[in-house]
């Protein structure tokens, strides 16, 4: 249940958006996920809708993009997709990868109300 | 209103990360993250290391995570090594700044390597930067030979992989085939060991691996 202190990290960020702009309550908010974190999205909205009582985002929808995996290879230098079961680089054979998406939780954008 | 924002969440947790790497880094002290499933022997390696390490004139401090009970640090408490132990009281993971608090509680002059025993979880903890400069997965031949696959982010990210328990290997049928096979897919960059924290086989390639890994972390921070 990773899930939970991610909801509560954005939940600050949010009420921080919330004050720096002037609105007064958070109706939607989109959140792009690398596919590596392995967020459950039921366990992200009940994590989210449980701890935001009380704060800007009380109430507000939360639209979970997962994002895929692009990785370089620290070997050979090619850029790739690895799979869930496989960090292979189709160039070199071995899995010895950087990442360049698919690791991050990024919050992208939110709608409110002044 | 629309407002397009790009924020990491765990910006904060990266930034508590990132100075408690700094503070280990300008003490000359070396932190290691453990993390496996429960059970899977993560105590039982510190207790055999830790006075191999002190053999070595390199002293260790462990910070401790579990739900609840003292019995992992009471256990590690008996080696002699000051021992911090955080009950996340129901969490499943271990956070930068629960860890920033037990260093506080450390002299890290008297340190050279601060073990940070993660909760038992093969999931959760792969997620969150404590700080550390290496980071150890240990699997146990008991938990079966098929983890590996199953749980990709725990092993992918690991500067060492330790494969615990292999005493109990044949009568477990544990096939080391379809490990081997599934962690050359997942990380092909870092060291395997075998080893049993129980008869003590292996252990010392262990601890050669962590002070061969301090002393190129003094090396490095040019302690």
């Amino acid at each position: 249940m990773h899930e939970m202190m991610i909801a509560t990290e954005l939940l600050s960020q949010l009420d921080d958006l919330a004050a720096e702009h002037g609105l007064s309550r958070i109706t939607h908010v989109s959140v792009a996920a690398g596919e590596l974190r392995g967020i459950v999205p039921e366990a992200l909205d009940m994590a989210f809708a449980e701890a935001s009582h009380g704060t800007a985002a009380e109430g507000a929808t939360l639209e979970l993009e997962i994002v895929p995996t692009r990785a370089r290879c620290r070997q050979c230098g090619q850029v790739f997709q690895p799979t869930v079961d496989s960090f292979l680089c189709p160039g070199c054979n071995l899995a010895d990868v950087e990442f360049l998406a698919g690791h991050d939780i990024v919050l992208s954008r939110i709608d409110g109300d002044s | 209103m629309k407002i397009n924002v790009v924020k990491r969440v765990l910006e904060a947790n990266d930034a508590v990360a990132a100075s408690n790497r700094t503070l280990m880094s300008d003490a000359g002290v070396l932190c290691v993250n453990i993390t496996s499933a429960p059970g899977s022997g993560k105590t039982t390696l510190l207790v055999r290391a830790i006075p191999a390490l002190a053999e070595a004139q390199l002293a260790s401090a462990v910070i401790v995570g579990d739900l609840q009970t003292t019995r992992d640090a009471e256990r590690i408490g008996a080696t002699g090594a000051p021992v911090t132990q955080i009950n996340t009281e129901g969490g499943c993971h271990l956070s930068a700044t629960q860890v920033t608090h037990a260093l506080h509680g450390l002299d890290l002059a008297e340190t050279a390597i601060v073990f940070i025993e993660n909760v038992g979880n093969m999931v959760c903890p792969a997620g969150f930067d404590l700080g550390e400069h290496k980071r150890v997965a240990v699997l146990s031949t008991p938990e079966g030979d098929d983890k590996v696959a199953k749980y990709p982010t725990l092993f992918q990210p690991a500067d060492a992989i330790l494969l615990n328990k292999i005493d109990l290997a044949g009568p477990l049928d544990f096939d080391r085939r379809t490990f081997y096979d599934d962690l050359k897919a997942i990380n092909s960059r870092s060291p395997m060991m075998e080893l049993s924290a129980r008869t003590g086989e292996g252990v010392d390639a262990w601890v050669d691996w962590l002070v061969a890994a301090h002393t190129q972390h003094a090396q490095t921070a040019g302690a």
